[in-house]
């Protein structure tokens, strides 16, 4: 019965809206579909008027177009004048598929494809693209008679959202989808919620938590879905199971088996994956990326990237241009991967990041996010260490993780990680700063890997000065670091190691591809103890080589540390904790997500960094700094998806783990 | 009367002989149904852009494969342009030699596509002959008077 008035009254939404840009009086429920507001596009005149008469005769309402920018100028300019939109595949000034990517994210409306390719895989892109339907040329009115169905299920759909929707995350959603940064959900949300409050942020997480275990099919009313890095972690996890290729909505949600999630709920999410896993390869253009990454791990990595970048011009705000940004990112990218095989570049790498005060923000987002994006080499060869680092650290606590193995595990663990990550990120960012500087000044590639991992390591307070002294001038900062995480490893440790596991295993459902054994066997390290890895940050620091054992050592390392500092801390630590895992989770499940706080972190930290930079020199030595380490060691919980994600990319890092 | 009655057979003979040769397929009587009261010439003037257009892209196809270096994808997108709209309106033949077409392009098989260039210019030269003949025959049999007996 309910179902039966939602429909009605979605029926009557329908209509209604059918007067708004006509006369209202035409277009009466009862004369459905008569009315139907159709745009057409298709760049082939013979069929658009073909299209026009069959649809005309159908009582629609229809709009021709012959271009699809135009079509596109027509639905911003006109938003809400139209219900469904049918579009050619092939136009000569944009890909239908483009189109539709597009109106997907700006503009809730059913877009139905047409192409005379019925190849599979054709309908099959059309559908990833989110197209509602696929019609294949010549095109039948009989076929034309039934789209109207199209824009009542979207309506019902949405209504019942709407209806159920007790948070207004998702309409946000939506609203940001008009950004560039739009692509992952979460990482905005993620963004957002570090920008503007961290603490607030994490609390947040809670309420998310809350609202989705209130998500009972049971209830009358569904929530709106609030795709949480612990949900969006399912998705990619159950999204890796099947490939990317093909994954579809039924079975991702047979996976996920989240109860009250729709498949519509899922088909929505997937759609707009897919769009951020496109957009993400579009940006990470080079062929760098290895194939040993998954499809999915790829485009995780490339989201982590993204969602980075976005969050960090988010931070930003307007104080780095997305310009300044883009320029980097070509930077970064454009050295190739072969660079990351090459130590060479990373002087280079260095060298871009080191730039302007400007470029700091954006450099220690870059450093976290090439190494996701790009990872493989980036990671190594450019900020590498820092990067590494960080990630290796992650990785060590994936190691942990993978152990815990659950996938699960973020959910509890998100809550208050992420003010701690930014802070982390922070002096991630400081270090790698430092760590940059000081590998510039010794301009020697490897070393500056050393010197990364040492970053990391740095917040392990033995390692970080071992991996200084042997590596170089960063010694200062990594010193300061060195001495809080110092005191932090021994008592942390086992702390971090529960961290580490829930972490760990987020990282390694993204991961799955990947060479998770690698991780376990850093995991398997990383437990054992810092110290351990002190010794051989310090021989890394000397080869390059050993510089990937080293960073596994270090990763451990790194986790204690973290582990210790949230000891130290007390209720941080405990906080960071929960939230920890969640935002690893975040990062590794949906990587956007995740990244996105990453990136936010980054931001603050950089922000802060560029700022506080001074400070931070004094905040190393002093014991503020132990905040930044709290921090820090969020930021490796966060780096542990990263690194996760990381080894599979590179080789070298790779090895690391396996060590 | 009886000029019309002949003139009216005679459309219906030749509709059919196009039919049986393969020019068109049952979407051009998708074409000739959609013509009513409100769209008279409605198969003329969509077919009238059919052949405006074919010639555009046959144009188009002849200078792309003139290249040096030839950009199959250009020409895929030409041919794929084409198939549709030949598809749309039931040129048959057409059609099916832009399937051939496409599948030479993808194999960049420039022999193969000259040749299929060649067929698909014929075959369009061939359909536009009969479709203006048909056309013919309709104006005959309105001009007698008569009416056109679609769809059949």
């Amino acid at each position: 019965m309910a179902a039966l008035q939602r429909v009605a009254s979605s029926l009557g939404t329908s209509a209604s809206t059918y007067g708004s840009c006509k006369g209202a009086g035409v277009k009466v429920s009862d004369q459905f579909p008569a009315g139907l507001r159709v745009l057409v596009v298709d760049d082939d005149i013979t069929c658009l008027r073909l299209l026009e008469k069959m649809l005309r005769r159908c009582l629609y309402h229809v709009t021709t177009c012959s271009q699809a920018t135009a079509a596109l100028k027509l639905l911003r300019e006109r938003k809400g004048c139209f219900d469904v939109v049918l579009s050619d595949v092939h136009m000569p000034d944009m890909d239908g598929f483009k189109l539709l990517e597009l109106l997907g994210l700006e503009m809730d409306l059913p877009v139905i494809m047409m192409s005379a390719d019925g190849r599979t895989s054709a309908v099959m892109r059309g559908i990833r693209h989110g197209a509602c339907d696929y019609l294949i040329k010549p095109i039948r009115e009989e076929e034309l008679k039934n789209i109207w169905q199209h824009v009542i299920r979207k309506k019902w759909h949405d209504s019942k959202e709407q209806e159920h929707s007790g948070s207004f995350e998702d309409n946000d959603w939506h609203k940001r989808g008009n950004d560039d940064a739009e692509i992952a959900s979460s990482v905005n949300e993620g963004a957002e919620g570090v920008l503007k409050d961290q603490k607030k942020r994490s609390i947040a997480k809670e309420e998310d938590d809350a609202e989705l275990e209130n998500d009972d099919p049971s209830a009358s009313k569904k929530p709106r879905v609030v795709w949480s890095v612990e949900l969006h972690q399912q998705f990619v996890s159950a999204v890796n199971h099947l490939g990317i290729d093909k994954a579809v909505p039924k079975r991702i949600l047979e996976l996920m088996n989240v109860p009250g999630l729709t498949r519509e709920n899922v088909a929505s999410h997937l759609q707009k994956f897919r769009l951020y896993l496109k957009r993400l390869s579009g940006v990470a253009q080079q062929g760098g990326i290895s194939n040993t990454f998954c499809g999915p791990l790829d485009s995780n990595v490339k989201l982590n990237p993204l969602g980075r970048y976005d969050i960090q011009v988010l931070a930003a705000s307007s104080q780095i241009p997305p310009q300044t940004l883009a320029a980097l990112h070509a930077e970064f990218f454009g050295h190739p991967a072969g660079s990351m095989v090459t130590t060479v570049d990373q002087p280079a790498l260095l060298q871009a990041s080191m730039q302007g005060p400007k470029c700091i923000p954006v450099e220690p987002g870059m450093a976290f996010g090439q190494p996701l994006v790009k990872c493989q080499t980036n990671m190594s060869k450019r900020f590498p260490q820092n990067v590494v680092s960080a990630e290796e650290v992650a990785s060590g606590f994936v190691a942990w993780p993978s152990n815990s193995v659950g996938t699960v595990g973020p959910g509890s663990n998100l809550g208050g990680m992420s003010s701690q990550n930014s802070n982390m990120l922070m002096d991630l960012l400081q270090q790698q700063k430092q760590q940059q500087q000081s590998q510039q000044l010794s301009s020697l590639p490897e070393p500056s890997r050393v010197i990364n991992v040492q970053p990391s390591c740095l917040v392990v307070p033995s390692q970080t000065s071992a991996t200084f002294q042997a590596g170089n001038s960063p010694a200062s900062v990594n010193q300061n670091y060195s001495r809080s995480p110092m005191i932090d490893y021994s008592l942390l440790s086992p702390q971090s190691n529960n961290s580490s596991l829930n972490i760990g295993q987020v990282s390694n459902g993204d991961l799955k591809t990947t060479g998770v054994s690698g991780y376990s066997g850093l995991g398997s390290i990383s437990p054992l103890s810092s110290c351990s890895v002190n010794p051989d940050n310090s021989s890394q620091q000397v080869q390059s080589s050993t510089m990937t054992i080293r960073a596994a050592r270090q990763l451990p390392g790194l986790g204690p540390n973290i582990s210790n500092f949230q000891g130290s801390y007390g209720a941080k630590s405990s906080e960071v904790l929960d939230q920890g895992p969640l935002r690893n989770l975040g990062f590794v499940g949906k990587c956007t997500s995740i990244p996105g706080r990453l990136a936010v972190d980054e931001f603050e930290s950089t922000m802060s960094n560029l700022e506080h930079e001074k400070f931070y020199m004094e905040m190393n030595g002093n014991k503020v700094k132990q905040e930044p380490n709290v921090e820090f060691t969020d930021n490796t919980r966060v780096g542990i998806p990263i690194l996760s994600q990381l080894p599979p990319t590179s080789s070298d890092l790779m090895s690391v783990f396996t060590e | 009367m009886d000029s019309v009655v002949l003139l009216q057979r005679q459309l219906v003979d030749y509709t059919a002989q196009l039919f049986n040769e393969g020019f068109l397929d049952d979407q051009f009587n998708q074409l000739q149904q959609l013509q009513d009261e409100s769209n008279p010439d409605f198969v003329v003037e969509v077919v009238t852009l059919f052949f405006e257009d074919s010639e555009r892209l046959l144009n188009e196809l002849a200078k792309a494969l003139e290249q040096q270096s030839i950009d199959y994808r250009k020409i895929d997108a030409h041919v794929h342009q084409l198939k549709g709209s030949s598809s749309s309106i039931g040129a048959q033949r057409v059609q099916k030699v832009c399937i051939a077409f496409r599948n030479y392009c993808e194999e960049r098989n420039i022999e193969g596509c000259q040749k299929c260039l060649q067929q698909v210019k014929n075959e369009y030269s061939l359909v536009k002959t009969k479709l203006e003949t048909l056309f013919k025959l309709e104006q005959q049999v309105l001009a007698a008077g008569g009416s056109i007996p679609w769809p059949m």
